[in-house]
């Protein structure tokens, strides 16, 4: 079982890195990410990518929006439910 | 819809609120969206087409649905049931054609043999789809490629009109007489785009077994039927099964979205048609001033006429216990091009994200292009097809590459920009001012058929004529 804290940890390096270039930020678990526009379309693709790649969770292009999920927290427990 | 239409089914909603104990919600909104398809069908210059294209509506939503059964899945009870009630209203709408005047089609329907002869192929063919074809990968990129077809059919002028002249033909009119608008299938854009997306989710395994009552209201659900919203079906069809009682407070709700949408409608884009810009007043204007004017005026007469008809469609689906998504989230008071396209047919620009951007740019992002290429295609491509599903003409599709050209050079200011502070208040409204003129600009190519047109248009804004 992957633990969630560790998805979130690992998640918010990411996006804080690679997709916002503000490595010295650190997003809160309940922050809106897509519909506060954090990341934009092509983005969300990369995190797709990422946690494909990271922890073998497909996500697929039909759950990229805001009602799938907005918040880290809400990416995190979607990965968490389809890994293992 | 008319003013007309839309009391009735607001008249509707109501009676149908104060029976909720007696009759089944569910069956009461597959009934009145069954019967809504044809009454809201405008009349076909193809004679009887004003029949035939509603019945084919419903006839595509039911193959779509048997190929798109699960593996496991058997018809129930309750599925045979609606398979008839379609068959039976066709058959009895088909049989009033004895009645001298049309009640619910704009012309005479055809006749009723006929009519029952193509019931009879259909309900064989979606019993070949459900039994052989069901869930085959093959048959479900058919079925989308298929459903796409008649889309372009319908849109390119010279396919159109071509299919247009086949029909007169096999209907015995004059196939000279063809025009490119003599078919106007009332909603198939919107139907088009919530088949293909139940076929692709069913081919990625992520489509839920809905029974046939409600995968066909949900297809051709009334309020949505002329202009969307474009709903998914996994958030539409617990809708109808959850428990509604039409109180106060939901009375209250939907009859402001239904007032606010009537007024913007009927008043304020009725009001502003008398001098938004158009082919013919565009050709009398030489003011630069005038000519601004002219555009803003259609800037908002679109939004309104728009955004009040997707009011309306929210009002009245909250009516009948249906939350359709929203549409317009303030698109003009949007900073730059990639907010405007998150608040402007909102649920039109998902649908292009799921279906076609998102699957472009993970291909081309695991195939290792640079960022800014996978951009650039991503953004131009998805703008040019949301622009050609407008119409297969050259006006819309520069129309929509003059979006994604913004949205792509938006991207990459926005990616320059990473990490720098917020901007100041004075260039928030800056942004928000220069986002309206570029979409303003890009009307002129929407609402102008001829480029050249166009182009004059643009150079009489610009003060260059």
């Amino acid at each position: 079982m992957t633990d969630k804290n560790d998805i979130v940890a690992k998640l918010n390096t990411y996006i804080t890195q690679e997709i916002l270039k503000r490595p010295d930020k650190t997003l809160t678990a309940d922050e809106p990410l897509i519909s506060g526009g954090l990341i934009d379309s092509f983005s969300l693709v990369d995190l797709a990518l990422f946690a494909e790649q990271t922890w073998g969770a497909r996500i697929d292009d039909t759950e990229l929006n805001a009602q799938t999920f907005d918040t880290l927290n809400q990416l995190a427990d979607l990965i968490a439910s389809r890994t293992n | 819809m008319t003013l007309q239409q839309i009391f009735v089914f607001a008249a509707l909603g109501l009676l149908a609120g104060r029976a909720y104990g007696r009759i089944s919600r569910p069956w009461l909104l597959f009934a009145a969206s069954v019967l809504a398809v044809f009454w809201l069908q405008p009349a076909a210059l193809v004679r009887g087409f004003d029949f035939w294209l509603p019945a084919a509506s419903l006839g595509l939503a039911a193959l779509v649905w048997a190929l798109t059964l699960p593996p496991d899945a058997r018809p129930s009870r309750e599925d045979k049931l609606a398979a008839a009630a379609l068959a039976a209203g066709a058959l009895l709408l088909a049989a009033t054609r004895y009645l001298g005047t049309p009640i619910l089609t704009a012309s005479r329907p055809p006749q009723v043999e006929l009519v029952a002869a193509l019931a009879a192929v259909l309900a064989l063919l979606a019993w070949l789809a459900a039994r052989s074809l069901r869930g085959r990968a093959a048959a479900l990129g058919a079925a989308t490629l298929a459903v796409l077809a008649i889309l372009v059919a319908l849109k390119a002028e010279p396919l159109a009109r071509g299919l247009n002249a086949a029909l007169r033909s096999l209907s015995g009119q004059d196939p000279a007489l063809a025009t490119a608008l003599d078919l106007n299938w009332l909603g198939f854009s919107y139907i088009a785009f919530r088949l293909v997306h139940a076929l692709r989710d069913r081919a990625a395994g992520r489509l839920a077994h809905y029974s046939l009552r409600d995968f066909v209201t949900y297809i051709v659900f009334f309020p949505a039927l002329t202009a969307g919203p474009i709903e998914r079906v996994e958030r539409f069809v617990p809708q109808l099964h959850a428990s509604f009682l039409l109180g106060a407070a939901e009375l209250q709700a939907a009859g402001r979205r239904l007032v606010t949408g009537l007024f913007m409608k009927f008043v304020l884009a009725d009001a502003l048609a008398y001098f938004a810009l158009n082919p013919a007043l565009a050709a009398e204007t030489t003011s630069t001033l005038w000519m601004w004017l002219l555009l803003i005026a259609y800037a908002w007469r679109i939004f309104f006429d728009f955004a009040g008809y997707t009011h309306i469609a929210i009002g009245l689906g909250l009516l009948f216990g249906v939350r359709l998504p929203e549409n317009f989230a303030r698109p003009y008071s949007q900073p730059n091009l990639t907010a405007f396209w998150n608040s402007w047919h909102i649920t039109l620009a998902q649908w292009f994200r799921a279906y076609f951007f998102n699957p472009l740019t993970r291909f081309l992002r695991t195939h290792n292009w640079p960022v800014w290429a996978v951009v650039l295609v991503g953004q131009v491509s998805t703008m040019a097809l949301i622009g050609l599903w407008h119409g297969i003409t050259w006006n819309f599709l520069i129309w929509g590459l003059w979006h994604g050209v913004g949205l792509f050079v938006h991207s990459q200011f926005a990616a320059a920009r990473k990490g720098r502070p917020a901007p100041a208040a004075w260039q928030h409204a800056f942004s928000v001012f220069a986002t309206f003129i570029y979409v303003a600009l890009g009307w002129v190519w929407f609402v102008l058929p001829q480029p050249a047109q166009a182009l004059q248009v643009l150079r009489v804004l610009l003060g260059l004529s």
